[in-house]
């Protein structure tokens, strides 16, 4: 019988198609409107964390700080303190902080610099390339999200064992190698401070301007310098010993991990490591706790919207209860024939409120195409801004057009509601009908 | 002898009860139709001939009187048990054949099995065997507006027979027809009470028509004025 009704509706509604469609035209509107402002509420929300993510957004960033005083006596007497060798994160710390939260933090994203240097060819002395040997994590590559073409990248045993392996940048590569394969190759830096070292190339990166920057653009390409990479511990041994510590540092969490519950952790960890330590404490921050205002905003715009909507919704239902009152009337004598045929008021009832239902529905889903549509032209609009604007940012940025699930679910119940609300009375003045005056009415 | 289908005792019916413009319409009518008669109700128009068929069928209900349809008190039975009996009991011939505009001979036949909330698929086997009995099979997807009235009246018969009713309920059925399709109809009506034996009751102002019955009753004025036999 429901099926029945459903496919009733249909036919009734489309044996008359602009009366439908003028009926439908306010929840169009409504719905549509509804589905725009969602749609570049979302893709703002989904823009600005795509982009934060990229810069760091899955990551949680951790540094050393004294502890300052709080009350006023102790700050008149208290003095910046010194950072002891105790006072660093050792890595047996971050190691057991890993170890702990295994599923939230994938490692430490940490880099070292030691200095500028060139890379000569003793064959040919034209034939040379400017690097920064930079000490890293094998997190930090994956932070970066580099490309490997070549090679492999570092390994937590090059970084533990501290080998003296490198990675280089594609450009790079092809400028000073030619042809030739670059891996298990020796390449020596002699430094702008007089040293010199020597790597084995394992790998090489592909460079991304997004990641290092476009480099000064003022002198030639052939001598820009890219970032020769090496094993952080490698580069702490090569600046002189031992490393005391980090004092500053990002870890990287695993993607299904919560920005906010990891950071939390890793905040308590700290808090329990650091617990006897008088003078300096871990203070953590993550990128998402700046998204929080700007979702707030959103929302409240999105809410002021859906207000609107809901007057449209309003008004196209009032047209809807105007289009049945006049659908019921012109078909009384239909209803008296099926009353006669056996029909209780139950199901006439439930035949009208039904297609008043199908036809909010239509007009429903109608608005949310319509509200997709141009959400994707407006998305390809901003695109094409973002695209060509002038600037360094643009590079960083990232953005993702997507129309609100949740708003079109809301969307599809709403003018169903909007159906069944009015649709009702007009239906139950159907079903009320007496059948030998519905039979005999001309 | 066995309980009649229709049984009325001192029908009246009165309209605008009450009011200053009261009207009544039946002067307390006693009819009995037995299973299986074809019985026609006779009389000009007003004489109240279609206020009866109406409380026949079950779509109006009488002011006075007590009407017994197989035995039980119609008017004591609440508005969905009369749905009920509309859909199983009573079939339906109207003068303007009252066919649903929007859909097929075959979807109009299976309106009073979906209010029985017949199974679909019998609702189809039942409804093309029907329109097989009144030689309509071949135009089970014509919409009203593609038949002729002699077409559209076999399925409305088609459809008042679908459901196995007590009694046919036939109001003018030839009245919108000329009389070669009016004739076919009759026949067509004379083929189920004597194949069938369904009971039949035939409203009509046609003396002709009404001759062919078995029994006729004559309403003039509110009151059953002649019973005689007819031809058959």
């Amino acid at each position: 019988m429901f099926w029945e009704n459903i496919k009733e509706a249909f036919s009734s509604i489309f044996s008359n198609k602009m009366r439908s469609l003028l009926t439908m035209l306010g929840i169009i509107i409504g719905i549509s409107a509804v589905i725009i402002i969602t749609t570049i509420g979302n893709s703002i929300q989904r823009t600005l964390t795509a982009t934060l993510n990229s810069l760091g957004g899955n990551t949680v960033a951790a540094y050393v700080q004294p502890r300052y005083p709080v009350t006023d006596e102790e700050r008149e007497v208290w003095v910046y303190p010194e950072m002891e060798e105790d006072d660093y994160v050792t890595q047996e710390m971050v190691d057991g902080l890993i170890e702990q939260y295994s599923d939230e933090i994938e490692g430490i994203v940490a880099q070292a610099t030691l200095g500028t240097g060139q890379i000569r060819d003793e064959a040919d002395a034209k034939n040379f390339a400017n690097v920064v040997v930079r000490g890293v994590t094998p997190e930090y590559l994956k932070y970066l999200k580099l490309e490997m073409p070549f090679g492999r990248s570092f390994t937590l045993a090059d970084n533990l064992k501290e080998k003296k392996v490198c990675m280089l940048a594609d450009k790079m590569v092809s400028q000073y190698f030619g042809d030739k394969n670059p891996i298990g190759e020796t390449v020596s830096v002699s430094t702008s401070e007089g040293s010199f070292y020597d790597f084995v190339v394992i790998g090489v990166y592909k460079y991304n301007e997004a990641a290092f920057g476009v480099g000064d653009t003022t002198i030639p390409e052939k001598e820009r310098s890219t970032e020769l990479l090496i094993p952080l511990q490698t580069c702490f041994r090569l600046q002189g010993g031992h490393q005391k510590g980090y004092d500053m540092f990002n870890l990287l969490l695993t993607p299904l991990a919560d920005v906010e519950t990891a950071t939390i952790h890793i905040s308590e960890y700290f808090k329990e490591v650091y617990a006897d330590n008088k003078n300096f404490e871990v203070e953590t921050y993550n990128m998402q706790s700046g998204l929080g205002m700007i979702n707030t905003v959103l929302n409240v715009i999105t809410i002021a919207v859906s207000g609107i909507a809901a007057i449209s919704l309003i008004v196209g239902g009032v047209g809807v209860m105007n289009i049945m009152l006049v659908s019921i009337t012109e078909r009384t004598k239909e209803i008296g024939v099926r009353m006669a045929m056996g029909a209780k008021r139950s199901i006439i009832r439930s035949q009208f409120v039904i297609e008043a239902i199908v036809l909010c529905l239509i007009g429903g889903i109608i608005g949310i195409l319509i509200g997709v549509g141009i959400g994707a032209i407006l998305g390809m609009a901003a695109n094409f801004i973002v695209q060509n604007m002038y600037s360094e940012y643009a590079n960083y940025i990232i953005m993702e057009i997507r129309p609100s699930g949740t708003a079109i679910l809301l969307s599809v119940f709403f003018s169903m509601l909007t159906g069944v609300f009015f649709g009702y009375y007009p239906a139950n003045k159907a079903a009320k009908m007496e059948v030998i005056d519905a039979l005999r009415y001309e | 002898m066995s309980e009649p289908v229709i049984r009325m005792e001192k029908i009246v019916k009165t309209y605008y009860l009450g009011k200053p413009n009261e009207l009544e319409i039946l002067h307390g009518i006693d009819l009995s139709i037995n299973e299986g008669e074809f019985v026609s109700i006779v009389g000009e128009s007003g004489s109240g001939k279609s206020t009866l068929m109406n409380i026949i069928g079950v779509l109006d209900r009488q002011t006075q009187g007590r009407y017994f349809l197989e035995g039980q008190d119609v008017n004591s039975m609440s508005d969905e048990i009369r749905s009920i009996v509309r859909n199983r009991r009573i079939g339906f011939v109207f003068q303007n054949f009252n066919l649903l505009p929007r859909a097929n001979a075959l979807k109009n036949v299976m309106i009073p099995l979906m209010y029985s909330q017949e199974k679909k698929k019998e609702r189809k086997e039942k409804a093309m065997e029907m329109l097989e009995m009144v030689g309509m099979a071949d135009r089970a997807t014509h919409k009203p507006n593609e038949l002729s009235g002699g077409q559209k009246q076999r399925v409305a018969i088609a459809r008042a027979m679908v459901n196995e009713p007590a009694i046919i309920l036939a109001d003018e059925p030839t009245g919108a027809l000329d009389s070669k399709t009016g004739h076919m109809v009759m026949d067509l009506f004379h083929k189920l009470h004597e194949e069938q034996g369904k009971t039949i009751v035939l409203i009509t102002h046609s003396q002709e028509l009404a001759s062919e019955t078995q029994r006729i009753v004559t309403i003039s004025d509110g009151e059953i004025i002649r019973e005689q036999e007819g031809r058959r």
